[in-house]
This record gives structure tokens, sequence and C-alpha cells, in this order.
């Protein structure tokens, strides 16, 4: 039989010891007699658990003691030690339960039988299965020098650049990495895409947006040297780079604007300010901030300044603690009092810790929450030293609820100051209120005596002695009169406005006047997003098997020791860098970039490779989110090792990053089949057939053709119709659940441009975002993405051809191209350049003509004007041209 | 007429059949074409294997083919409808000996409720079922009832969570996910997995509980309306004339086609491709599996679609039994929206009203499958997320217990007028064969012929499985099944 189901380790763990005591003890009163005799793990911690838990345990620890393990009882609490091993008599434990002081009187009492079991087992030297002992090996096995031999946990290495055979197709070192590999196979790369392919891969990968029809007019105008060059350095300097490269990171980070689960469809309970996050992010890529500093803010801006201290919080000062959101991505039912609880903050903590983990170091750190890794050398107990770098933000003991966690954006001293400055204003406003209800009184007595007239005499007095009494302290016949009476005898302002004499009249305009002049002089402030130590930080505990309730040993904060050379190195070992903060993630921040460690070599990789695979549409390590042992292995762990180096030494920034990937050679082949791959010989030698020898393009013989993610369908509709607005940053649109189940955005109360923002800018849930988006595989964000996995369901296909939304914008897109163009082959053409920024052939023109001549006849005989047959027909072409694979996809 | 050049043979071929049949699109036998030529393929690279919804082999020899899981959101009472508790009604208004953990206030007192129905043995059989259940005890002799169900969190959202996906935690892929990735569909018409919710709102904690999670998003249940047009933008908002639509498909195929001749080995871009085609199929398929007006006035009766209080309930629980039988794999039919089986203030009134609405559909259900002979291959599931208290909360209700429920399975090899377990003498938690929800999906996943062990997908570094059966123990209950499938 299974009591404990430990299926769902959290939340379940606990509510089962919660509610175990029936049988439990049952079982514990026959286990007595058994020649093992009493223990800790079967016999007393299920007693402890239902009766003196909720105080003395993670949740909270009343005079400081927590009575979790036999450890921890004998370090005991304020009072001393709450055990004696052998002897009940001298353990306070026993006095407090043996006097019946404990547990509290409002609690479950304990049974003289389980008092009894208790005292034996003290006088028994309080065995337990668990000592408290260190660290077992299990829970900590030594971290080796083998084990950081594994490519991922060394340092980058500087291998030379190789030699290549075909110097002509180089451009870049990237080249001869990924040449040299082909060459072995005798393979090459393909030709070079044509122009109009070529600056559609580059808006897509480097703004998410489809190239207008005047950069690709400009771009073809440019004849000189370095053309395509200019054409990159112009959308590196996009404010739209950083939105595309900022949309790439917040998927990382788990970035959304709710705060919990999100499990419900018509509530989206959107945090407050959250988006300011979302647009520091964009804001840091478009001003290209050093990553190492990107990061240094995002996990510890809050520990770089002393803003609770601070007089003024500055414009920089909200930034550091704006940045911090991204350790805010965890959902945090705790919002829910009754999800408040230490099973489910504890999660918050496990979440964030995590999302970081996956995001940063590409490992899957998780797997060390139950027992230590079975792939990588993640002892379990460095998952719980990671853990604590980040209990001080989020402790389960000092514990708060997302709304208290908010943060107005001014500083203590204002927000003093503000409040009163208001205070005042409230004395202020409430004197004149005063005033202003001194001069109604009479006539609302007047008014009052005149009603009450009606209410028949009899009953008059205690009606009036009712009304009269406060609602909470009526008898049962005040309540009785004054339901009948009060609706119909009270006096409305209307009534007492009407009968004021002019100078009364006078008096009460004049107050009420002021009265609106002083609310309008109150202070008002924002509010923010960020993580903060919420106090000093608690010990941290391994939990053996990831249950709460059974804690092992204490461990410190630190990192992980594969990822550092010694003990030492592995210890978080910081002054606090001022009296409000631990410095603990500021520490890790640091290990994290510090170019001379293993961490930040594996920091490096993992971007950059992301990097490569948000271009190239597969990582150098397919498994972008795993690094480790049964993570893929690199395709070119030179090149990404070179790579990880030149982000490094040239500061950590991504653009002059992204510019040599997207200035190389590999990056600048055709995706299609190419006719020079057919030929066998050349001046180098006989080459091999790709699609034989790689059929899967691991080495990159020609450019992977990719599906263009949700945003950018969505964004090169609206490109395409001309509606698409390009403001940056600010509030999120709001989105809706219509009856038939689609999400759309929210058209009531939503300003005409905004309704047309990049997707972005829509609010970002964790599941029912807009329908569109949805339909083109945008992820559930349960907690973060480092990789997003394309679909060709046919619900995309319904969605393109059915939905109200490409319906409409196909239509604008139709009266965009007659403004442009009024004849037939003009239109045909402006709209192939606006949808796929080419211009069709000969046969494409034909079969468009005889679509729109087929579509203007059926609607003529509908019937219908010629002019306005022939513009709904163009709108059908428009739609089917975004409903092209070739729209779709980036070439 | 036909003076448009032509660059590609099959096009032309596709196309001169759908002039044939004069009716577009819709009405080309594809399916077999699309199988055949494997080209419902719909992922990315570097898979081993495609995910589509091609008809896949079990791992061993299958009772079963497909399942309909009537989810009761709610919590509904055990102990009022099919876990009858003498004791509990002998002590009705005392204070219980042992503390039941409860959820939300109310229960404070601790004192048990008694049971304001009465039961009766039912059928052949004998098994005992609440008289406010008549119908569902008219087929008691098919029935496999197991009365020792226990859960992970006394929240809604946590367990119902739970009852879909086996973990409390949303994020992972849901049952009829899983099962539609391992079994594909015998229908390329329709989608496998078809949700069947009440058009007035979601049921509590909404798309969470058909999400595919990890799984390619092709596994995702996909909601069919019961009123209107059965799938989201199945057709053009607004209407069309005649025949738009086709000549712009066409138009469609010719350029894809084309753009398709640069990338030969882009399985996806044939997919699409095909997808216009299955989308133009699936508006008549979807209408046609939905036309509830070609049933019977019989069979509309017996599943009470004349009565405004069954009517909603028993369409969709009569289209789930024209998905099954048109050959989709897993259909989720929810009775209302939000979770109307929560009873926390009135059990007697709140439990009189669903059962009202639920009873005679769900009945009619297994009736009507079993005399088309389809309820061998087809098991039915009622369950709701968790049970009741056996303590009264506010007088007259009771908070939610995951220590102890009931549940229904009928058909695909199930015990017939079989009950399974039993709770303590109150009803509280499961103490006879306890059966967890993972066990419950073990056993699901033997009928249809697979190994809860051996059905894994590769996520995060981990083969998952969809019992995680090294972390919850979770195995398949041999005694809820008539005799083991052969290996």
């Amino acid at each position: 039989m299974r009591f404990y189901p430990t299926h769902s380790r959290r939340r379940a763990a606990l509510a089962v010891l919660l509610t175990l005591p029936t049988i439990m003890i049952a079982q514990t009163v026959a286990a007595d007699e058994s020649p093992s005799g009493v223990q800790f793990e079967n016999d007393i911690l299920p007693i402890l658990t239902a009766h003196c838990f909720k105080c003395h345990g993670l949740e909270a620890r009343k005079a400081g003691l927590d009575l979790r393990t036999v450890g921890l009882m004998v370090r005991g609490g304020e009072n001393g030690a709450a055990i004696v091993k052998g002897s009940a008599k001298e353990s306070m434990l026993y006095e407090r339960i043996a006097d019946r002081s404990m547990p509290p009187e409002k609690e479950l009492p304990l049974t003289d039988a389980k008092i009894d079991l208790i005292r034996r087992w003290l006088d028994a030297g309080a065995p337990s299965a668990n000592p408290d002992a260190p660290l077992s090996a299990a829970e900590a096995p030594a971290v080796t020098a083998e084990d950081r031999q594994f490519w991922a946990f060394q340092k980058p290495a500087r291998a030379a650049v190789p030699l290549v055979r075909q110097t002509a197709r180089v451009r870049t070192p990237i080249d001869t990495f990924v040449l040299a590999k082909l060459e072995e196979k005798s393979l090459g790369f393909s030709s070079e895409a044509d122009r109009h392919t070529i600056i559609r891969r580059a808006c897509f990968d480097l703004l998410g947006l489809p190239p207008t029809p005047r950069q690709v007019s400009e771009f073809f105008a440019d004849d000189a040297e370095g053309a395509y060059e200019r054409m990159i350095d112009g959308l590196l300097a996009s404010p739209h780079f950083g939105e595309r490269w900022g949309r790439h990171w917040l998927d990382a980070a788990g970035y959304v604007d709710t705060i919990g689960d999100d499990t419900d469809a018509t509530i989206a309970k959107v945090s407050s300010g959250k988006w300011l996050y979302r647009d520091y992010v964009v804001r840091s890529f478009n001003g290209d901030k050093p990553f190492d500093r990107f990061l240094l803010e995002q996990i510890a801006g809050d520990e770089l300044i002393d803003w609770q201290a601070a007089e003024v919080l500055t414009p920089e000062a909200k930034e550091l603690l704006v940045a911090t959101g991204m350790l805010r991505t965890a959902a945090d039912e705790t919002l829910q009092n009754e999800l408040n609880t230490a099973d489910i903050r504890q999660a918050v903590l496990e979440h964030t810790m995590e999302v970081v983990a996956s995001n940063l170091l590409g490992l899957t750190v998780n797997c060390a929450r139950c027992h230590s890794h079975k792939f990588d050398p993640i002892p379990q107990e460095d998952y719980y030293r990671l853990l604590a770098i980040f209990s001080p933000a989020f402790n389960p003991q000092a514990w708060l609820q997302p709304a208290q966690r908010e943060l107005p954006d001014i500083s203590k001293a204002e927000k003093t100051r503000a409040d009163a400055h208001n205070a005042e204003i409230d004395k202020q406003v409430s004197e004149r209120n005063g005033r202003l209800a001194a001069v109604r009184k009479p006539y609302e007595e007047r008014l009052f005596e005149a009603r009450l007239a009606t209410v028949p005499e009899p009953v008059r007095a205690d009606t009036k002695a009712a009304i009269q009494t406060a609602a909470d302290k009526r008898s049962e016949v005040q309540k009785y009169l004054a339901g009948k009476f009060e609706a119909a005898l009270k006096v409305s302002p209307q009534e007492v406005a009407a009968a004021l004499t002019p100078a009364d009249q006078t008096s009460v305009e004049s107050l009420t006047k002021e009265i609106a002049q002083l609310n309008s002089g109150r202070r008002s402030w924002g509010i923010l997003q960020a993580v903060y130590d919420v106090g000093p930080p608690p010990p941290t505990y391994l939990l053996r098997r990831g249950n709460l309730d059974r804690p092992g040993a204490e461990v410190p904060a630190g990192f992980l020791h594969v990822l550092c050379e010694s003990e030492a190195r592995a210890r978080v070992d910081v002054p606090k860098p001022n009296e409000h903060t631990s410095g603990r993630r500021l520490a890790f921040a640091r290990w994290l970039t510090d170019r001379d460690s293993a961490a930040a070599g594996l920091v490096a990789r993992v971007y950059v490779n992301r990097v490569w695979q948000y271009l190239f549409g597969q990582g150098i390590v397919s498994t972008s989110d795993n690094f480790g042992h049964s993570g893929a292995r690199p395709t070119h762990g030179e090149l990404l090792d070179w790579l990880a180096l030149e982000f490094q030494t040239g500061g950590w920034r991504a653009k002059p990053l992204v510019k040599l990937m997207t200035t190389s050679a590999v990056y600048r082949q055709a995706s299609q089949r190419d006719a020079a791959h057919e030929k066998t010989a050349d001046s180098g030698g006989k080459y091999a057939d790709p699609e034989a020898v790689d059929p899967g393009n691991e080495l990159l013989w020609r450019m992977r053709l990719r599906q263009i993610e949700s945003e950018s369908v969505r964004d090169a509709i609206l490109a395409a119709s001309g509606k698409l607005d390009g403001g940056i940053g600010g509030p999120p649109t709001m989105i809706e659940g219509k009856p038939d189940g689609t999400v759309v955005v929210k058209q009531e109360g939503t300003p005409e441009e905004f309704k047309f923002r990049r997707s972005m800018y829509l609010l970002a849930r964790r599941r029912y975002n807009l329908s569109l988006l949805e339909a083109f595989d945008q992820p559930e964000l349960t907690s973060n993405c480092t990789r997003r996995t394309p679909s060709a369901v046919v619900s995309q296909s319904l969605t393109m051809l059915n939905d109200d939304f490409v319906f409409q914008q196909a239509g604008a897109f139709a009266k965009r191209v007659k403004q442009d163009a009024t004849e037939e082959r003009r239109q045909i053409e402006q709209a192939f350049r606006i949808a796929l920024a080419r211009v069709p052939d000969e046969t494409e023109v034909h079969w468009a003509a005889d679509l729109l001549r087929q579509q203007t006849e059926r609607y003529a005989k509908t019937p219908m004007p010629p002019a306005e047959a022939a513009e709904r027909a163009l709108a059908h072409l428009c739609q089917m041209l975004l409903n092209t694979n070739e729209f779709l996809y980036i070439p | 007429m036909r003076r448009t050049p032509q660059s590609a043979g099959p096009l032309l071929s596709r196309r001169e059949m759908l002039e044939m049949t004069g009716l577009g699109f819709g009405a080309v036998a594809l399916g077999g074409l699309l199988a055949s030529e494997g080209l419902l393929a719909a992922e990315s690279s570097g898979d081993e294997r495609a995910f589509d919804l091609r008809a896949r082999p079990a791992h061993f020899s299958p009772r079963a083919k497909s399942i309909i899981m009537l989810m009761q959101n709610g919590g509904p009472s055990q102990v009022e409808l099919f876990d009858p508790k003498p004791e509990l009604n002998k002590r009705a208004g005392q204070v219980h000996r042992d503390k039941v953990e409860m959820f939300q206030p109310g229960s404070e007192g601790n004192k048990l409720l008694g049971c304001p129905f009465k039961f009766q043995p039912r059928g052949q059989c004998g098994m005992e079922i609440s008289e406010v259940l008549p119908h569902l005890s008219g087929v008691a002799d098919d029935l496999c009832l197991v009365r020792s169900m226990h859960t992970g969190h006394n929240n809604h959202t946590e367990s119902l969570v739970m009852i879909t996906s086996g973990k409390i935690f949303p994020g992972r892929p849901t049952l009829g996910s899983w099962i539609s990735y391992a079994l594909g569909s015998e229908n390329q018409n329709l989608p496998s997995y078809i949700v069947l919710r009440d058009p007035e709102g979601y049921p509590g904690t909404g798309s969470t509980l058909w999400q595919n999670g990890w799984l390619p998003a092709i596994y995702r249940g996909t909601e069919f309306n019961a009123k209107g047009p059965p799938v989201l933008n199945l057709s053009p908002t607004a209407a069309l004339p005649d025949g738009a639509q086709r000549d712009d498909l066409e138009f469609l195929a010719r350029i894809n086609q084309r753009h398709r001749e640069g990338y030969p080995r882009e399985t996806a871009l044939e997919a699409r491709i095909r997808n216009y085609e299955l989308a133009a199929r699936m508006q008549l398929a979807a209408g046609d599996a939905l036309d509830l007006s070609k049933e019977s006035d019989a069979t509309r009766k017996m599943y009470g679609l004349d009565e405004p209080t069954t009517a909603g309930y028993g369409a969709r629980c009569l289209m789930a039994r024209r998905l099954v039988e048109s050959g989709v794999r897993f259909v989720q039919v929810f009775p209302g929206a939000g979770n109307p089986w929560d009873s926390h203030g009135d059990v007697k009134g709140e439990i009189e009203k669903i059962a009202a609405k639920t009873d005679l559909p769900s009945a009619a259900l297994i009736r009507d499958l079993k005399a088309r002979g389809l309820l061998e291959s087809t098991i039915v599931v009622w369950t709701g997320e968790f049970g009741r208290l056996p303590v009264s909360q506010n007088g007259k209700g009771r908070d939610h217990n995951r220590n102890g429920f009931s549940l229904l399975l009928a058909g695909g090899g199930f015990k017939a007028g079989y009950v399974h377990g039993a709770t303590d003498d109150v009803g509280y938690r499961a103490v006879e064969k306890p059966v967890h929800v993972t066990d419950l999906f073990a056993t699901l996943l033997h009928q249809l012929g697979l190994d809860h062990n051996k059905l894994t997908f590769r996520h995060h570094g981990r083969d998952e499985t969809l019992t995680d059966s090294s972390v919850t123990g979770a195995k398949v209950v041999h005694e809820l099944v008539d005799a083991p499938a052969r290996a």
C-alpha cells in the first residue's frame, strides 16, 4: 500500500504528511513492539508534522525553533536546545508537551500514547536513520579532475584558424572553420544567395520584420563595394534590432506580464510595471550593452547600489532595479492566500534558480533537486548551494507575496516625503469636507424629517433610531425597520443641492473647488517589479529526495563545483555590499562573467551558441538548453570556442557578433537546391554529392530554410497591409478571449494605433495568447524557452485562410496596392514586392492574372460594381500571397 | 479553359482529381494517399521520427482503440454518488475522531455530514449507486467502479492538471496528447485528439487541460465547438462566393509547388501544401462528423437532446460517439463551464442540479456505444479531479478531498459490473487497493496496447513518460481489466 504519493513531490508530500496521523500513528504503536525500537523518521516525524511544524518548521520558526531534524532540535532556538539525547526529563521538548503547554490549545492535542512514544524515543537516545551527519557521498559526490575534462566544463581554447583550399569563398574566420569540415568530406559551400533573398533573410533575422520596398530598392541601388555590409550596419542600427533580439532574450528568461500559473483563460493577473523590464531588455540590445554588464544588472542590479538608503532614486538606480525583473519570471502562486504556503514558496525559489541555470549555463541543474545528477557531475549539494544564492531574496520564512514585493519608483525618503505631503492634503481636504457637511446638514435633516412624517406614527421614532444606529449595531427589530424604510427615507445629494440658499450654494461650490484643487496637488508614483534581499540570509538545507520535510545537512551558498578549480573558489565568500543585502547574487554574477573562470567560458559558449541558433536555425550545439553529457556535442567545437573567446575579448558585445555571423560566407549561401553541387568537378578536385554525404546539412553546405516565428508572422502581415505601428516600448496592449474561444487584441478601450503594435508588445501570458500567435507555435511559457519548436499543423493553414484578422489585413494590403498602382500587371508586381520582396516572373504573373480574372467575374455576378469586384479579387490575391510558403519562411 | 502553363506533374493530377469530383477538395479521399506518401509529417529536422498523425502500431495487441473522457470538473462527491457509507449517516453531526485535511475555511468543526441520498443495489451485479444517478444506475452491469482513487492536491487547478497530465504542475503533455503521439489517428480527415467543451465557457483551468506540453504542437487537443462552426477558422468569417476559395487554393498550390522545387528535402513545405487540402477536407468531414441531424429521433431523445437541461451535454456526448466512430483517438468532454460539481454550500441541491444535466447523457453514451458494438473498443472514463470530505462545510456543503474519490470506467476490456477498492468507514481516505491517478493512466495505456514505461519522449535530456513511474511508482492495475492483453 502506498501512502506517500512521491509523485507530486512538493505540495503533495507536505500535505500528505499533514494528514497522515491517523494511519501512521496506528502503525507506530504497532511498530513500537518491533525489535528495532522507536525511530525518528518512522515514528516521531509524523507526530511532529501533524502537531508542531505549523509553527516550528520551514514556514515559521517561532522562538527560532525548527523541529524538522534531530540536528535542528539539538541546535534549538532562542530558549536553548529542544532535546537532550538520552534524557526525556532534561529535554525541553518533552517538558512542554508533557505539561500540555505545547501544542497550544487551539491546535490538535497530543494523545497520551504519542507523548509516551516521544518520551521513550528521547530516552533511547533520539535514534534516527539520518543522524545529523554531514552530507553523504550520494548527496555530495566528489567532483573530480576527470569530470572537469568534459568539453563544456573546460575553458574555451583558441584554436588556430584552419587552412582551406577554397580560399576564394572565405569572407570571415567563421568560414574557414566551416569550410575545413566540409572539405574533409569533399564538400563546399552553395552559391551565394541573390540580393532579394539575402535582404529578406537579414531583415527577418535582425529585425523580425520583412524588408520594406524602400529598403529593397536602396539595397539594389547600391552598386559599390561593401553594399551588403552597409545594409547589415543599417539593420544593426535600427531600433527594431533591440525588439527582435530582446524577444529572443525574453524567451530565454521566461518573461510574461502575468504573475501566477496563469491557468484561467478569463483572468490575466497582470504584474504592474513588469513591462519596464521588457523595455529595459530592448534598450540594452539597442545600446549594445556589454553582455557581462547586462547579466550583472539582471542578477544583482539591486546589489550594485544601496537603493534602500538612497535619498533619491535616480533613473540609473531605477534601471538597475528594473533589470532584476529577469529573476521575477517564475510563476508565483503565493498571490493567492490559500497557496501562500511553504511548498509553493519553495517552488518559486527553485524555479527562479532553475530558469537562470537553464538560460545562462545551459545545464539541467533541475535534475539535481532530488538526487545527484544522473549524467552530469552536479551533486545534489550543488543544487542547494545555488539555491542559497537566491534564498535571501526568496526567503520562504520571510516571504513577500507578489503584491508586497512591488516597489514604488521613488526612494524611501521620497516616498516618506510624498506620504507626508499627501497626508497634509488629506487633512486639509477632510477639514473642508467637514465644512461642506456642516452646510448640508440642516438641509438633510429637514428633508429627512419631512420624509419621516410619511412613516406610520407608531414606529416613526423607532425607525429614526434604527437608521441612526450603525448597521452592525442594530437589533433585530432595528434591522427590520431599517430594511423596510432606509432606502425610501434616504436624502440624495441632488435634493440637498436643489434646496440650498444662494449663499450656501456659493459656499458649497467654492469648497468643492478647493477640494479639487487640493487633490490635484497630491504626489503620485509608479510601480516597478524588482528582486532584492528581504532580510538576512536564511540557512539552506539540502532536501532529501527534494522533500521539504526531510531537510538534510545545511549547505553554504556556492557555485557549481565542476566549474571551479577548487573548493575555495566554489564558495560565495563576500563581504556585504551594504547593510541591506547579502551580496550573494552579486558574487554569482561576477563568477559567471569572470573571464578567467570556466563558468564564464560556458556562459559565453551558451549565449554565442544561441545567437548562432537564431541566425542559422540550429545551434552548433543543437540542444541549446543542454550542454551536459546527455546533450548533443558541438558540430563545430573549435568554431564555438573561437566565437566564445571572440565574444569575450571583444567586450561581450552582441552586435559585432551578429555582424560577424551575418557577413560570413556561410550565412550568405543560398538555401535552395543548388546547381553548383551537381557539377562533379572543378579546379579544386572532385566534389561529393552533399545530399548523400550530409543529408541533414549538419555541416552547413547550404543555408537552412527556417519558418518565421509567430510574432514575425503577425508583424509581417501588418507590414504588408501597411498598418504596422512602429512605436517602441510602453505598457502592453491588452488581449481578450471571444466566445468562440479565439483570443484577439482587445477592441474596446484600445487606441486604434495600439491595435497594430508589434506582437511583442501584446500582453504576454504563459498561455491564452493571441490565437494567431499560438497557432504558429508561440511557446507556453510555463518556465523559459531557449529553443522554439516549429510545426506545420493544419490549424495554421485554417488561420491564414479564414481568420478574420488575416482577412481584414489582406483587404488593407489590396487597398495599398491599388493606391501604388492602377494597371493590373503593376498591381500584381507590387503585391509580390510587398509580400515577398521580389517581382514575379512571367508564369507567376500569368497565374495571378488568372486568379484576378476568375474572382472579379465571380464577384461581378453577385452582383457588384466592376471596380469593387476588382478590389475584392485583388484582396484574394494578396491573401494568398500571405499564405504562401515563401511568405512564411526565411529563405 | 486551362491555358495556364503547368510546371508540376503531381499538381496536375491532383487538380484533375479535384475537378472530377466536382466538389472541390472536400470529397477527395486523400487520407490514404497522404498516409501512403507519408506527407502529413510536420516537424523540424533533426528528429528521428516524424511527428504526424498517421496510425502507428501499439507495443502489443491492444484491447481498445479509443477513449472518451467525460471530465466531471469540480470534485463529484463520492459519498453522495458511488460510495455508500452507513457509518457516516449513523454518526452524522458528530465530531469526527480524526482531523481531516481541509482546503477552504468552513469545515473547522470537523463534524460528519450524512448523505441526503439513498443507495441501492443495481443490475445483476448489485453495485450500489445513489438514487441521484438513476440513469447511470441503469447501466451498472457495464460499469467498472473504482472507489479507492486518490490524487495530488486539494486545489482544483493542481488536481485537474494531475487528472489530465499526471502531475500537479502545468506544463506537461496531457493523456490525450501522449496517446495521439503514440498511436496517431485512424482518420486523416480529423484531428486525433478532440475537445468538446461547453460553449458557454471554459472548464476550470481551461485549455491547460488539453495542452501538449513539450510534445509537438500537432498533439494538442483541438477544440470542436458544439454550436456554430465546429472548428476555429474552419470557414471564412465572411461568406465567400461559391468556388472562390477553390480558385484561391489552386493559385496557392501552384505558387507553393514551384517554391517547393527549390527545396526537395524540406518535408515541412510539403506538409504545408497538404495541410491546405486537409483544411478543405476537414470543412466537410468535421461538419459531417458533428452533424447530429443525421441521428434518428430515438437516438437524439436517448441523449436528452429534446430537453433543455440535458441538450447541451447530451449533444457533446453524442458527438463524442460520432467522432470515435469516425476513428478519432481521444475525445475529452466537459459538462459545463467552470467546475460544476463543486458543492461547497449545499451538497444536495448542487449535486441534484448537475446530476440532472449529466446523468442521462453519460448513461446514454454507454448504452449507445454498446448497442453499436463500439464499447468493446472504446473506453469511457467518467471522473472528477478529486472527491469531497465526509465532514460538513458551512453546514450542508463539503470541501475538497484528494485522499479518496470514486470514478467510473466502461468498455475497452475493463471489468463490467465490478467494484474495486474501498475508502475508510466514512469515505475519507482510500484504504483498500488504493489507485493513484498515474496507476489509472498506466492501465488506460495498457488497454490501448501501450507500455507506460516504454512510451517515452526526450525532453531536457530525460526520457519522459506520462506516468513517470520511477518517481510515482505507477503500475498497471490488472484487477480492473478482464484478461491481460497478449504480449
